[in-house]
């Protein structure tokens, strides 16, 4: 049997509708009945990934692939890209600037807590080009 | 009311008068779970995803959706008769002592009525102890979420299944009430404590139907409920009447009830957490805001806050779908009221004694058995299904205006793929049909 696809696009610094792409994630995996554990933790990673697309990317896509055993996340910008992804993946290394401190983000734990939440977790980025990041989640695990 | 047959349930807590209705659609574009079908003749249908948050009551144009509650004759046949007031009744009347309400009560049929002020206390006091304790076990993740609002366990049953365990294991203040009003008319009437009846004057539409047992063992700790709209007109016509009468003898009959400042305050939103000393708190009225905040808890935000108030009608338990006045002009008499009465401050920490724990409630329970008691069912649908409806959806391509008796077009392909409505049943793709028809005459 084939995956089930479907892609949301992402606006940059849209930070009223920021969330809703992983929202719209969510609510597809309840409606086919996910445990709600493995439900949170793509909630969490869909959220962080999203918000790191309106803060630092620029327009970007989130795509999700749903099959029995896995479910693939997917989410790419044409945005600033990281310049140094291992430095970027440390616990509170953060780029953001003053005004998204303000609105409360920016904590530098977004892509080490999107890690942490998901079964495989890949990054590739260029600078000046943008980012890609691809997680997997297990169904089983949960 | 005349009811149809196929249309209400026994567990559901409104009726839907199909000769009125004008079919607007205005209550199943408005249901947040998008439980209500409209089918021919303007036959409405409520399913079992049914949270009961009042929103199709309050939209209705016509009248054509109300509840059902019990008449005050139900009263004569009962033998001890006791009104648990909600405090949201005190808002409904203009520059009245809250007293002289619950003595209008007994006025009109009541053997007694009962204010919740000594209650809400203790649920405050209860509150802040299992904030303390989970600061040291973390045994609930943050931020807790108070469980007073009815609409929202059931919103969070169903749809947030995944929250369960934030939800404050802490019997609400009316569970409480009940329990120890009965026992205590039972003691003074030297009575069974079943000979006892109970009523719920509340603001509130989720608690109308006392059969439905809750994971708090509230509705059968309660008997019958009452909503505030249906015992108005009697309260009132009793309040002028004693007016005239001279009220001041009237009062010295009965004993006055200790009525809190935080009691009054209950009713509107923020009024829990005011009584709850911690500064990590937060207050949130309104279905969709509701919503919208269980959406981002469940998207890890809010760590930081040990505890939220949600309420899913607006400003709180005072915009609930079943008072006599408007919220804000409830509000302003609440306000007005506190300056004008000076009512009685916290009830003193020792002289409140906590709820057993053991009876805190709800510790393990997991979503099914939840949904099980609340009787919200979620159904499920497999990938393949999921295909299907994106492939009917893609087909539909149409502008969700719910003629078909769904309120959008992705419900619609749900019911198509579920085999409960046929493709046939949309106008959009009909048209389209005839157009093409059309063109090539």
């Amino acid at each position: 049997m084939t995956a089930f696809k479907k892609s949301f696009n992402i606006k940059k610094r849209d930070f009223v509708r920021a969330g809703e792409a992983s929202i719209n994630v969510q609510n597809i995996l309840k409606s086919l009945n996910m445990a709600p554990k493995l439900i949170r933790r793509i909630a969490i990673c869909g959220y962080e990934g999203e918000m790191n697309v309106v803060m630092h990317g620029g327009d970007g896509i989130l795509s999700v692939e749903i099959d029995t055993e896995k479910i693939m996340l997917d989410i790419s910008d044409n945005g600033d890209g990281i310049e140094n992804i291992e430095l970027a993946m440390q616990k509170g290394y953060s780029t953001a600037t003053e005004e998204h401190r303000e609105m409360g983000f920016g904590a530098g734990m977004g892509l080490p807590n999107m890690k942490a939440n998901s079964d495989d977790f890949k990054i590739e980025s260029e600078k000046g080009k943008g980012t890609h990041v691809h997680i997997e989640f297990n169904v089983s695990a949960d | 009311m005349q009811v149809s047959a196929n249309t209400m349930q026994s567990s559901h807590y409104v009726t839907f008068n199909s000769d009125i209705c004008s079919g607007c659609a205005n209550c199943i574009k408005a249901c947040p779970t998008k439980a209500i079908r409209l089918y021919k003749d303007n036959h409405a249908c409520i399913t079992d995803k049914c949270i009961r948050c009042g929103e199709c009551l309050r939209v209705c144009p016509t009248g054509a959706i109300s509840t059902t509650t019990y008449e005050l004759e139900a009263l004569q046949k009962d033998k001890v008769s006791i009104a648990l007031v909600s405090p949201v009744l005190y808002s409904q009347f203009k520059g009245v002592m809250p007293n002289d309400i619950l003595l209008a009560l007994t006025k009109i049929g009541f053997h007694n009525a009962m204010d919740v002020s000594y209650y809400i206390e203790t649920y405050f006091y209860a509150v802040e102890e299992y904030l303390a304790e989970n600061r040291i076990t973390g045994r609930s993740p943050w931020p807790l979420i108070s469980q007073v609002c009815p609409v929202v366990i059931r919103l969070i049953a169903y749809q947030f299944p995944d929250l369960l365990p934030h939800l404050m294991p802490i019997m609400r203040p009316l569970s409480h009430h009940a329990k120890g009003t009965r026992e205590r008319i039972s003691r003074e009437y030297r009575i069974k404590g079943d000979a006892v009846t109970l009523y719920h004057i509340t603001p509130c539409q989720a608690k109308l139907i006392t059969s439905m047992s809750s994971f708090s063992q509230e509705y059968s700790l309660v008997d019958r409920t009452m909503g505030i709209k249906d015992v108005y007109a009697q309260i009132t016509g009793r309040l002028n009447q004693m007016k005239k009468t001279g009220i001041e003898n009237l009062r010295e009959e009965s004993e006055p009830q200790n009525i809190s400042e935080s009691c009054l305050f209950w009713g509107i939103s923020g009024g829990e957490i005011a009584g709850i000393k911690s500064n990590k708190t937060l207050a949130v009225s309104g279905l969709r805001e509701t919503i919208t905040y269980l959406e981002k808890i469940e998207m890890g935000l809010f760590k930081d806050i040990e505890y939220i108030e949600f309420r899913t009608c607006p400003e709180g338990c005072i915009g609930g779908a079943l008072t006599a006045v408007d919220k804000f002009i409830a509000k302003n008499t609440v306000l007005k009221m506190l300056r004008k009465f000076n009512p009685k401050p916290l009830i003193p920490r020792d002289k409140v004694v906590l709820p057993d724990k053991s009876g805190w409630g709800l510790s393990d329970i997991t979503q099914n058995e939840l949904q099980r008691i609340f009787g919200v069912y979620k159904e499920h649908i497999s990938i393949k299904q999921l295909k299907e409806i994106e492939k009917i959806l893609e087909q539909l391509h149409g502008k969700d205006c719910a003629a078909c008796g769904a309120p959008d077009c992705r419900t619609f392909a749900e019911d198509v793929v579920m085999g409960k409505a046929v493709l046939n049943d949309c106008i959009m793709l009909r048209k389209r049909e005839i157009d093409k028809i059309l063109e090539h005459k």
